[in-house]
């Protein structure tokens, strides 16, 4: 195998790739994703985790008080967050109605050592963000309420959990996990799937067009031209996955080890991109070999999730910075499988070449 | 009768064609990774799926705590003495001592924090859900009750927070008051149905459960009553799931379908197809019935599966509809598997998020409802939606499809299906088959308006992707985006009608054409705002997007100018003048809106 052969096969696939500027459509998807995911980041902290936002913290809202006294109404005063006025219900309701208040909250008269529960009524308006803001700063007021209430009915408890004494969050934080736990390894993986399901294009159109014969007539051999082929679309990898990457720290979004994400990610690839390789040159056919790699796909993955330590996660914790020496285990584990499948893929092109040589 | 028995016949060749060419050796091995499949879905739901395991390292002095927070295989836990804790405390993100829990400064640790409390909570309400006195663990409950605005929803999203004046006297409505009743003091519901929910709710504590939660026990048996703790609007993790339950089988599918369209492109293979006397579009429908229907039957059993309500297989048929039509000209468009591929993961992507990133927004805000599945998560949590809702988040989707599908039947013929030009040259050449030569100007008024569902997606696009921008920039971006979207939009037709035929751009021809494309333009774009879109026009955003209902001769106007100014580059410049002409009718555009609209000047 001479490694100026791969080079002239891996180019051609290049150009080819170019010539269609097919391959702009993937770097706009990227920048597509990555304005997305800015806006994941801006847009759903402030849907659902309205205090993160300090434009809303300074802010008093309007709240409607009808029933009876309780400790809710001396919260309420004490809360910097909401101005209270003290209101006939329907009366409330209807300004409510007007946006001239936020809420509107009903107690009635249970007292706090009562048999049965409180139950408060609490108004608020449908499908508003302001009403989201104000149902999670009311949460603590209840919260607050709902915590003097049990101590009150406390005898009344057979077990009590373990105390644990939690400081008062700073805000945000909900969506690190999705961003560090979720977003990031996909969208790092994503490359690896592009590239193995490329690799499958790239030799079934060389069966379905018949250009394999003129292609192998050339002093580049079968084995050659496959493996010229897995290297143009590996090589693919690292530039999307650290495409990916700049893109996330663009969007404000730290990621640790970023030189190591991209080892590993372009490793792991290996694996798929191999994968993908068996299958095309078994069934020489896109359709077929499509759907039996997606299927597999599917099934290598889900597989890989259920293993303790498996690559994926191994990103999400160099990205938060937590992995350890286990890492390289990993990847010794995952060039193992490399091996076995390059073995595999070796003698497999140099059985197809021998038939049609002899054939 | 005729068109049907082609295109039953067609699906049925179809069906066995796809048959006879997976039978080979594909289905031995399709059915062991199905077989593996089962397997794998069975192991990773027993083991759980370790994808966030050991993001956060935390220190504790008890071991009891330490038991606790492990049964979280987020945390990494190390049990040390209260001095070595405090001297590596910068290794963790938490230390827990004596039972008080301290917070090292960074993001991760904040978010560490973030877990614990959940796992806490949760820990707590297992505890609290098994005491013999209900009422004793959860004294207080909520009865949350709605009430519908009277003022437009999106106050608050154009930047005036109405109830925000700072008052110093209780406010007095200015409207009728109505009388309501005193709401009753007790619940309405028995001590073992709560429990039964709480418990419900809490047991769910596996790693595949923080993400499908949503799917099984979103139907709620308490009804409006909620713990404070409950009080919060639920995290969106359930639309993800949905995503992928619902959106990749139909992609998958529709993978095929496009692989059937491709596979009669290559070597000429259609051309026997093409010879036969049948309709163009009765070839189209009767390849595609199949698929269609597949498709439906998939969702049926996922339905079925996760015992979901029929109603959400309502919303999700246009959806089908929407990725076959697109399927359909993926697979006529692209010349290579490598083209074929990228374009369908491009369209896969952006189609899922036009879908999938509004849904996210389902329990706080109106705006969400342009997607499809939106429909599907108020379904699946118990919430109406009106005929109108589905009018409102499907048309869209309906008017694209049959559009492309329209566009389709028209190029599919050897002329087209088997050529090997670019991408955009082939797109431009689709839509010269559609303007019919004999009646241009009939053709471009109707390309026009049938371009707005596309215009509209687009623009909807645009205010989902700018929604969350601070105020002024989302106004600009979206000022900027739309126009040049519109703008696109009545160009093409000309662009198209000036490369087929350069000498057809007479001053006449151009000044008739220009009119007929601003006429087309305003036509279609009030029509489908009457039906559907009145509730996002009302906003500040969306007068901005469709411009104003009112007079009509002004926005012609615009219209008229801005593809005046195009098609004069283009006559003066030829296809290099396009974009320049597109940028300057942008610019026009944009002034135009600030001045009218939004009275700036």
């Amino acid at each position: 195998m001479k490694a100026r052969h791969l080079s002239i096969i891996a180019k051609k696939e290049f150009r080819g790739l170019l010539s269609e500027r097919t391959i702009l459509l993937a770097i706009l998807l990227q920048l597509f994703i990555a304005l997305f995911s800015s806006f994941l980041m801006v847009g759903l902290t402030s849907m659902y985790d309205p205090s993160s936002l300090s434009k809303y913290s300074h802010f008093k809202y309007n709240v409607g008080y009808a029933g009876n006294d309780s400790e809710v109404l001396s919260y309420l005063y004490g809360s910097k967050d909401f101005r209270v006025f003290k209101m006939d219900l329907s009366t409330g309701v209807a300004a409510l109605k007007e946006r001239k208040l936020a809420a509107v909250i009903w107690v009635p008269d249970t007292s706090p050592d009562a048999e049965e529960p409180v139950k408060i009524t609490l108004y608020t308006l449908q499908n508003d963000i302001q009403s989201a803001i104000v149902d999670v700063k009311l949460k603590d007021i209840f919260l607050r309420y709902e915590k003097v209430l049990r101590e009150v009915r406390e005898e009344r408890l057979n077990e009590l959990p373990l105390p644990l004494r939690i400081p008062a969050s700073s805000g945000g934080g909900d969506f690190y996990e999705f961003v560090y736990g979720l977003l990031i390894p996909l969208l790092v993986f994503m490359p690896a799937i592009i590239a193995s399901a490329l690799v499958i294009d790239l030799i079934t159109e060389e069966y379905q067009h018949d250009t394999l014969e003129t292609l192998v007539s050339t002093p580049v051999t079968f084995s050659e031209m496959v493996w010229g082929k897995v290297l143009a679309c590996e090589v693919l990898v690292p530039v999307q996955a650290g495409i990916w990457l700049a893109l996330l720290m663009v969007n404000g979004i730290a990621i640790e080890n970023a030189g190591l994400i991209l080892l590993h990610v372009t490793v792991s690839s290996l694996v798929l991109i191999l994968l993908g390789t068996l299958t095309a040159l078994h069934y020489r056919e896109r359709t077929a070999a499509q759907f039996i790699f997606s299927t597999a796909l599917v099934v290598v993955i889900l597989f890989a999730l259920a293993l303790p330590a498996n690559p994926m996660n191994l990103l999400t914790r160099l990205a938060v910075g937590t992995a350890g020496a286990e890492q390289w285990v990993v990847l010794a584990a995952v060039l193992a499988v490399i091996a076995v499948l390059g073995y595999a893929t070796q003698r497999y092109a140099e059985r197809i070449s021998r038939i049609n040589h002899t054939g | 009768m005729g068109a049907l028995t082609d295109i039953l016949t067609i699906a049925k060749w179809e069906v066995k064609k796809s048959f006879s060419m997976m039978s080979r050796d594909v289905l031995p091995l399709a059915v062991i990774l199905f077989v593996l499949l089962v397997a794998v879905t069975g192991f990773s739901a027993q083991a759980g799926l370790h994808l966030q395991d050991g993001m956060y390292k935390v220190g504790v002095d008890d071991q009891q705590i330490g038991q606790l927070l492990a049964s979280d295989p987020r945390f990494m836990v190390y049990e040390a003495d209260e001095p070595d804790l405090i001297a590596h405390r910068g290794d963790f993100d938490l230390i827990v001592i004596n039972g008080a829990v301290y917070t090292g400064v960074s993001s991760r640790a904040g978010a560490a924090q973030k877990t614990l409390e959940r796992d806490y909570a949760k820990y707590v309400n297992s505890v609290y859900n098994q005491q013999d006195d209900l009422f004793a663990a959860y004294p207080l409950w909520i009865d949350v009750q709605s009430v519908k605005s009277e003022l437009s929803f999106l106050a608050t999203q154009s930047g005036q927070y109405v109830s925000a004046a700072p008052v110093r006297s209780a406010p007095v409505p200015e409207g009728v008051v109505e009388q309501l009743a005193t709401p009753s003091p007790t619940l309405s519901v028995t001590e073992t149905e709560l429990r039964e929910q709480l418990v419900v709710s809490n047991t769910k504590n596996t790693q595949i459960s923080r993400y499908t939660d949503a799917l099984s026990s979103s139907s709620s048996t308490m009804g409006t009553f909620k713990t404070p703790s409950q009080l919060s609007p639920p995290l969106p993790f359930d639309s993800i799931i949905l995503v992928f339950v619902f959106i990749f089988p139909l992609y998958f599918t529709s993978q095929f379908f496009m692989m059937s369209i491709m596979n009669e492109r290559i070597e000429r293979r259609g051309e026997i197809l093409l010879s036969t006397p049948v309709a163009a579009s009765s070839i189209i429908i009767g390849k595609m019935l199949p698929y269609f229907l597949g498709m439906l039957a998939i969702c049926t059993a996922l339905t079925l599966w996760i015992r979901a309500p029929w109603l959400i297989l309502l919303p999700l048929i246009p959806v089908i509809f929407f990725f076959l039509a697109n399927a359909l000209i993926i697979g006529m468009l692209s010349r290579s598997f490598k083209e074929l591929s990228f374009v369908s993961i491009f369209f896969s992507t952006v189609a899922t998020s036009y879908l999938f990133f509004p849904s996210i927004f389902a329990n706080v805000h109106v705006i969400s409802l342009i997607s499809p599945l939106t429909l599907i998560v108020l379904t699946m949590q118990g919430s109406v939606w009106t005929a109108t809702d589905y009018l409102y988040s499907t048309s869209l989707f309906w008017l694209t499809g049959a559009v492309l599908f329209y566009i389709a039947a028209r190029n599919f013929k050897e002329e087209r299906l088997f050529s090997e030009k670019g991408l955009v040259t082939r797109m431009r050449e689709f839509l010269s088959e559609v303007l019919s030569r004999r009646h241009p100007f009939l053709s471009l008024f109707l390309l026009t308006g049938f371009s707005i569902p596309f215009v509209f997606m687009v623009q909807m696009m645009c205010l989902v992707l700018f929604f969350n921008l601070p105020m002024p920039f989302s106004l600009v971006c979206l000022l900027l985006f739309a126009a040049l979207i519109e703008e696109i939009a009545k160009g093409v037709g000309i662009y198209t009608l000036y490369v087929r035929d350069p000498g057809f751009l007479t001053w006449k021809n151009l000044v008739i054409a220009c009119g007929a494309t601003a006429i087309g333009f305003l036509v279609g774009e009030k029509l489908l705002l009457f039906v559907t879109l009145a509730q996002i026009s009302d906003s500040v955003f969306g007068s901005i997007l469709f411009l104003s209902i009112g007079s009509l001769w002004l926005p012609f106007l615009l219209h008229f100018a801005c593809v005046l100014i195009v098609a004069c580059f283009l006559k003066k410049w030829g296809t290099k003048g396009f974009v320049p002409g597109l940028a300057l009718a942008m610019i026009v555009h944009c002034l135009y809106n600030l001045y009218f609209i939004l009275g700036w000047f």
